[in-house]
């Protein structure tokens, strides 16, 4: 071939002309134009080549949908440069101040500067996220028989009418009355507020002790006396800081990834109660008349942070795994805080039952566990020496144990027959109080009902839904803000795989929850700015749900996809040695027929001269 | 595969220098773990074990009873059933060719019966591949696959990979017709560190060359042991008459001589266990790497990966919900102090400690060629970005073609 189109055409022009003149020099010169058949040919060739790239390179694409990377990347740097914080206001009101010099606006508005200077000490430098922004409004209400003031800049935020307080009697011994009428008084408000919830905290001037409660709801009362305002600030902004802002917890109890919120935003409640030896005796319980009474009311209060269902059995033959021994001086068994991480009988205890519970779902073992009669009744003894009162203990995002001796068991051992019991209601109620604390504590939250503060102690009021509504809109702040750094990472991380394997298919379905999750995300960061609490929490638990379901979606598996590589690897030797010539030829064509074209065109220039 | 003895010989001399160079180098691995910064604050609150058996048919009876050995060994140390993911890519107990049907024994003794009650084979057969495999390692299930079969585990989870099977280097077989690549495997255990689905991971694998496995991790938190080296075999340990086949593997079977010893409440160190692989014994060297472990491995119980060890907290106080006029009185009590209880306490490390982490060969048995092809080899291996050399290399494919189909135009 390449002989041919180098030598022939050439030669067939000499020899078909001969008779011209002798400068005709057949090397340099030809007298006829160079045929573009051929040219047209391999070009026609290559062309086809070329027309089909685009079609072969359709076939070997793969789909993808979009995602929308730049904005996961503004999201989490969003979120990381700048914590999420709510707005929240706190009011002072002062009731009862008959001091015999009028008080002037501008000393109310010196005791608004205290509260916030106060407050500022005790929040910490670094704002933290899911608490309250820096920018927080404080405003203070001085009543007396014969003036009512308020602090200068709050007029408009907190919708105060002087005198209504009049109404609540602080009198009373009992402080759930006065919450509730205080409640009755403030109730209206929070709606009222557009920004954010108020927080309030009363000072009732007595002439004895000072003793400080908070309440079920966003207000507290200090009654007693005031000896001086520094003091009164302080202590009202300890209670605005420490206990309505960080919930009243310590730092470090409970970490806060330890929210035990499954990724799908749900929790499943398992109740067990374990009889571990049904033939001394068995016990059963009327778990309906619980879920109904007693847990009904929690699982509606969480209802923005989780959906709760629950579950319950009753298990038999479930010994525990750890040990006791005998102590003649309290009459009882005694397993002591060391045996607690032996305490479980995995082998036994077949807890984790549920089919209602999905694969992302976080489920809650809550274990009653009645002993045998070898080992009734058995308590639990605390490094100090002292019986555990509640009997009980937790771990972590696993759930609460609590021991349950049955009444007078040490004493009659020898029961003939087993014989079925049902726990006593009051005997059920305890128990649920103490998982109640246990589920609190799973929380991060204490159930002293006392905090003790560096400017002396608060009881805290229980409530009987379980949680009150301060420490609920805490959890509902720490929950918005650790859904939304999941739901940033986890979206991160999906879109760093995705973009680091490019030969795997995206279904559509994927880009649709990473958008929606996206959505949410910011649907959380404008109620979270807006103060409203419960809304944030859904949209940031719906957020990170979704980024959750894209990120485990189980297309994705780097198994299932070749690299570009392997693809090439694939098709080159199909395409690679054949394009090649193809290529070369056309090349070596066009490059013949300038050449034999430049010989016509000297011939020609020559046969003019 | 397994039991050629022409390598017997070979690992002995290789033994022999060891005794010889001691633990000259023993400290090179510690210095570049602490270079890798802990920055792990959460708390170690569950266990969970993948047991891995992947091969299948008859005469690989002890893969099986390898993998129920220690199925047993991590449920009687405490790791609840739920939390233990088992694979068995194959059913021996009901082969027609055992001649004790539903039973598996891991000794000629026949003492222990490890097919014998609460055994839950999370998958089995052929499902045992290396996509599920990768499945319950990723989390990628689809929505139907229930709780069981899920590897549900959390930041604060310490996971122990258990895998047996035959391997070869840089791969492990799956059923006799896939593979795991030590890739796979890598990029699996990446997704997991990214997604904070352990705190803490220990790989073990059982087969031929097996640290090879585990040559492209690169996550921090893992620690992993092979039974051999590159180019090692694992050897069966004895025959059973009886059954007609190999019964166990040396390296699971001294892993569980060493366990037998303990009991839950037990806190020997991973040094300990580490440091019981005696190489004659083993006819292998067991490789351990721990340049992406930052903790001690002296200071490490064994419970922390094969037991289950409950961080718990006592509970304070109940929740009173009405609190019968009782408030006004709260007795101020003292927080006390959280019990929560880490068992780390130390163990004695041993002295006389075989290094297993040097890659010694005895160089003078070699040709020229083989010698030629080793430095090839290391030069590869200098290489840093193996990427950006295999793109360079496609990108040099197409002139290189072009070069030489000119030529033969």
């Amino acid at each position: 071939m390449a002989e041919v189109s180098d030598s022939e055409p050439p030669k067939s022009e000499t020899s078909q002309v001969q008779e011209p003149a002798s400068d005709f020099d057949p090397k340099t010169m030809r007298k006829t134009k160079p045929g573009l058949k051929r040219l047209v040919l391999t070009l026609s060739v290559l062309f086809s080549f070329v027309l089909g790239f685009p079609f072969l390179w359709k076939t070997v694409e793969i789909y993808r949908a979009p995602l929308p990377f730049r904005e996961v990347e503004s999201l989490s740097a969003q979120l990381d440069s700048s914590p999420l914080l709510f707005p929240c206001h706190f009011q002072a009101i002062f009731l009862g101040f008959n001091s015999k010099s009028s008080i002037t606006s501008s000393a109310i508005d010196d005791l608004q500067v205290s509260i916030i200077n106060q407050m500022t000490k005790f929040t910490p430098q670094t704002p933290q996220c899911g608490t309250c922004s820096t920018n927080y409004t404080v405003s203070v209400v001085v009543e007396s028989d014969s003036q009512c003031l308020q602090s200068q800049g709050s007029k408009s935020s907190s919708p105060w009418k002087c005198g209504s307080m009049a109404a609540v009697d602080f009198d009373s011994d009992d402080d759930d009355a006065i919450d509730d009428s205080l409640e009755s008084v403030f109730g209206g408000w929070s709606e009222v507020a557009s920004a954010g919830k108020v927080y309030t905290v009363v000072w009732v001037r007595r002439d004895d002790e000072v003793r400080a409660v908070v309440g079920k709801y966003r207000h507290a009362w200090i009654s007693g006396r005031v000896s001086e305002a520094a003091a009164a600030a302080s202590r009202m902004a300890e209670i605005f800081v420490k206990v309505f802002v960080n919930g009243g917890k310590e730092e470090g109890l409970i970490h806060e990834e330890f929210m035990p919120v499954g990724a799908d935003g749900r929790i499943v409640l398992s109740f067990n109660l374990l009889n571990a030896e049904p033939r001394d005796w068995i016990y059963d319980w009327d778990f309906q008349d619980v879920d109904e009474n007693l847990l009904s009311p929690v699982i509606e209060a969480l209802e923005p942070i989780a959906n709760i269902t629950v579950e319950s059995q009753v298990l038999y033959h479930t010994p525990k795994s750890s040990f006791s021994y005998w102590d003649d001086k309290l009459g009882s068994y005694i397993f002591s805080t060391k045996d607690l991480p032996f305490f479980v009988n995995s082998n036994e205890w077949h807890l984790d039952t549920s089919i209602a519970a999905g694969g992302r779902s976080k489920i809650l073992h809550f274990v009653v566990y009645i002993p045998s009669s070898k080992e009734c009744p058995l308590l639990l003894r605390l490094p100090d020496g002292e019986i555990s009162k509640t009997n009980g203990f937790i771990s972590p995002k696993w759930g609460g144990i609590i021991v349950w001796n049955p009444k007078g068991c040490g004493k009659n051992s020898g029961i003939e027959h087993p014989f079925r019991h049902t726990i006593s209601h009051q005997d059920l109620q305890k128990v649920f109080e103490v998982f109640t604390g246990q589920f609190r504590q799973l929380f991060g939250l204490k159930s002293d009902n006392v905090y003790i503060g560096s400017s002396g102690t608060s009881s805290l009021l229980a409530s009987e839904r379980g949680f009150t509504v301060w420490e609920l809109d805490v959890l509902s702040r720490q929950h918005t803000c650790s859904s939304l750094h999941s739901c940033a990472t986890t979206l991160g991380s999906l879109s760093r795989l995705v973009q680091s394997l490019p030969r795997m298919i995206i279904m559509d379905e994927i880009g649709k929850q990473v958008k929606f999750s996206l959505d949410e995300a910011k649907l959380a960061q404008i109620n979270a700015s807006l103060g409203v609490y419960d809304a944030s929490a859904v949209s940031s638990r719906q957020a990170r749900s979704l980024a959750e379901e894209a990120f485990f979606h189980p297309s994705i598996m780097s198994v299932s996809y070749y690299s570009f590589e392997h693809c090439f690897a694939v098709y080159s030797p199909f395409f690679l040695p054949v394009s090649m010539h193809v290529l070369l030829a056309a090349l070596r064509e066009w490059r013949r027929y300038k050449h034999e074209n430049r010989k016509y065109l000297a011939w020609k220039s020559k046969a003019v001269s | 595969m397994h039991c050629k003895m022409c390598t017997l010989f070979d690992s002995m001399a290789v033994l022999m220098l060891f005794l010889v160079l001691g633990s000259s180098n023993f400290g090179n691995c510690m210095a570049s773990s602490s270079l890798l910064s802990s920055s792990e604050s959460t708390m170690h609150t569950n266990n969970w074990a993948v047991l891995v058996c992947t091969s299948r048919f008859w005469f690989n009876y002890r893969h099986m009873a390898n993998t129920l050995s220690l199925y047993r060994t991590v449920k009687r140390l405490g790791i609840p059933d739920e939390r233990i993911i088992l694979m068995l890519a194959d059913d021996m107990a009901c082969n027609a060719r055992n001649k004790y049907p539903a039973q598996v024994f891991n000794n000629e003794n026949h003492k222990l019966n490890l097919y014998g009650d609460n055994v839950e084979v999370d998958y089995r057969g052929y499902e045992v591949t290396v996509e599920n495999f990768l499945r319950v390692l990723t989390g990628r299930h689809e929505t139907a696959v229930p709780r069981s079969k899920r590897l549900l585990s959390d930041e604060g989870s310490h996971i122990l990979l258990y895998m047996t099977g035959h391997g070869g280097d840089e791969f492990l077989k799956f059923q006799d017709s896939e593979e795991l690549q030590s890739h796979d495997l890598a990029d699996a255990v990446k997704q997991m560190k990214e997604k904070h689905r352990f705190k803490e991971l220990l790989i073990m694998v059982d087969t031929c060359q097996a640290s090879t496995l585990f040559s492209q991790l690169q996550s921090p938190g893992v620690l992993a042991i092979g039974s051999s080296m590159k180019g090692e075999n694992s050897y069966s340990h004895h025959l059973d008459s009886d059954v007609g086949v190999s019964v166990v593997d040396r390296f699971t079977f001294y892993t569980l001589a060493f366990f037998e010893r303990l009991n839950m409440y037990d806190n020997a160190s991973l040094s300990s266990l580490f440091n019981s692989y005696d190489p004659s014994m083993l006819m292998s060297t067991a490789h351990y790497r721990t340049d992406l472990y930052q903790r001690r491995l002296d200071e490490v119980p064994v419970t922390n990966f094969f037991g289950s060890v409950m961080e718990t907290i006592h509970t304070d106080s109940a929740y009173r919900a009405l609190p019968r006029r009782s408030s006004a009185g709260v007795e101020v009590k003292m927080p006390s102090e959280q019990s929560a209880h880490n068992n780390e306490r130390e163990m004695l490390i041993d002295s006389n400690i075989a290094n297993q982490s040097s890659g010694f060969k005895t160089e003078d048995q070699k040709g020229v060629l083989t010698r030629l092809w080793d430095t090839f080899g290391d030069r590869i291996e200098k290489i840093e970005d193996v990427d950006s050399f295999v793109s360079y290399g496609l990108f040099m494919m197409p002139p290189i073609l072009l070069l030489f189909s000119w030529l033969s135009w």
